[in-house]
């Protein structure tokens, strides 16, 4: 959801001379740049100083990097962190950035590295799902009172199998399935071929259906 | 496959694919447990961060002005040309080649070994050579058919363990930068890594990727490959 008072404490420092270019505003609030001209416009209206741009930037990715972080990492106060670290090289190195990709697909590798320096740095173990969440026994037993609480129940176990899965096919699946990236982003951000991604995706599913198999009678 | 689940296949590619499931029992196995993976993940939920620390978030836009550019894109290991993907079309073309080709050969040379829970490796024990279409590197630039065999040098061979996949360049002469095609060898087929400088035969699928900063022609994935001369 977009966040009018930072947007409101942030615009009364645009430069009056140079009005950042409006923001869109996709349904649901949240922004989006979808037109590569527009991104061009805006990354030119960075590399010109104008604060308003840097900040129409950071709101139209912040929400979408920080759901991959938190997916990758399985923390949501280090994922902020690591939304910080991203955006502040993504500020960076816009002073040099040239096209040669699009703006999503270079601040989407930012992020990939970033994710996966932090996995080396915190070498990070996995707990075995039902550590986690349960048998599915219990699950069963548990009380289930509406149908909000059930469909919370049913998210938060198939997000727990995610995180379960290795960081490639993890990594495949949350930008499909949260961030909805085609095949062809998906390489481009990898930077691997279709072919890679659509095998990845696929040993991905499988693996994920074999992971809450026990689970299913609750899903 | 997912493309094929989502519906987003054109109607010949269907039919091929449906006519491949009324006969492999191992491709409707595996298609249940995509379905069932592909429905459970589509549930997968979406967070939206807290409000960003003003301070924090200040002293990030005072960071967007001119200075030296940061590396902070690891240079891939081979600079360039490796790893691009091609048109949607050519994308969803791929992954239904890669399951069809890979399960027709199982089925029709009967050459294979099944993994466990990490997926089926294949075995490809033969081929029918008569489909592949004998050309050049330079004469695949005008080539329309699916199945070819070319013959060039081994140069900048890639392999990544994790993915299972070998990746490298196929040069029409040895001794000069002339014209090249790249190869990749991808899951569920499994083959030994050419060696570098080698000159072979590599049999497989024609594809072209017009990506900007890339336009190569490729044989992807490779189905076969014959060594001619070390």
């Amino acid at each position: 959801m977009y966040n009018a008072n930072v947007s409101g404490a942030m615009n009364n420092q645009t430069n009056e001379r140079e009005k950042p270019t409006a923001v869109r505003l996709a349904e649901g609030g949240r922004s989006r740049i979808t037109d590569r001209e527009q991104e061009r416009e805006l990354v030119q209206a960075v590399q010109r100083g104008t604060l308003g741009a840097s900040h129409e930037i950071y709101e139209a990715y912040r929400e979408q990097i920080f759901n991959l972080s938190l997916y990758m990492i399985g923390d949501a106060s280090q994922a902020q962190d690591v939304v910080q670290t991203v955006f502040l090289k993504v500020f960076r190195g816009l002073a040099r950035f040239r096209f040669q990709s699009s703006l999503r697909t270079w601040i989407y590798r930012i992020a990939h590295n970033e994710c996966q320096d932090y996995h080396r740095r915190q070498r990070i173990s996995h707990v075995p799902l039902e550590a986690i969440l349960g048998s599915s026994d219990e699950i069963d037993t548990k009380p289930n009172s509406d149908a909000l609480h059930g469909r919370r129940e049913r998210e938060l176990i198939i997000q727990q199998a995610v995180m379960q899965l290795p960081l490639k096919m993890r990594e495949v699946i949350v930008l499909k399935y949260v961030e909805g990236f085609s095949y062809e982003e998906m390489g481009k951000v990898l930077r691997c071929s279709a072919g890679t991604v659509a095998s990845r995706l696929n040993r991905a599913l499988v693996e994920l259906e074999e992971r809450l198999r026990p689970f299913r009678r609750v899903l | 496959m997912v493309p094929y689940i989502e519906g987003e296949l054109e109607a010949h590619d269907v039919s091929r694919i449906e006519q491949h499931l009324l006969d492999c029992g191992w491709c409707r196995e595996l298609l249940l447990r995509l379905r069932a993976g592909h429905q459970m993940a589509q549930n997968l939920p979406h967070f939206m961060p807290g409000a960003p620390h003003q301070p924090q978030l200040e002293a990030l836009m005072a960071v967007a002005a001119p200075s030296a550019p940061m590396h902070h894109e690891r240079a891939p290991l081979w600079e360039g040309w490796l790893g691009r993907v091609s048109t949607p079309r050519m994308v969803t073309a791929l992954a239904v080649l890669v399951l069809i080709q890979a399960t027709f050969l199982l089925v029709s040379n009967r050459g294979y070994v099944f993994g466990k829970r990490s997926g089926a490796a294949i075995k490809l024990s033969a081929l029918d050579l008569k489909e592949f279409r004998q050309l050049s590197i330079p004469e695949l630039k005008s080539n329309t058919q699916p199945h070819v065999a070319t013959d060039g040098f081994v140069r900048d061979v890639h392999t990544d363990e994790e993915e299972g996949t070998v990746a490298f360049k196929l040069v029409d002469s040895e001794h000069s930068s002339g014209s090249f095609v790249v190869c990749e060898i991808m899951n569920p087929i499994h083959m030994p890594a050419p060696a570098e400088g080698s000159h072979v035969r590599v049999y497989g699928v024609a594809r072209y990727d017009a990506q900007t900063d890339r336009k190569w022609n490729e044989v992807n994935p490779v189905l076969n490959i014959s060594v001619l001369k070390r």
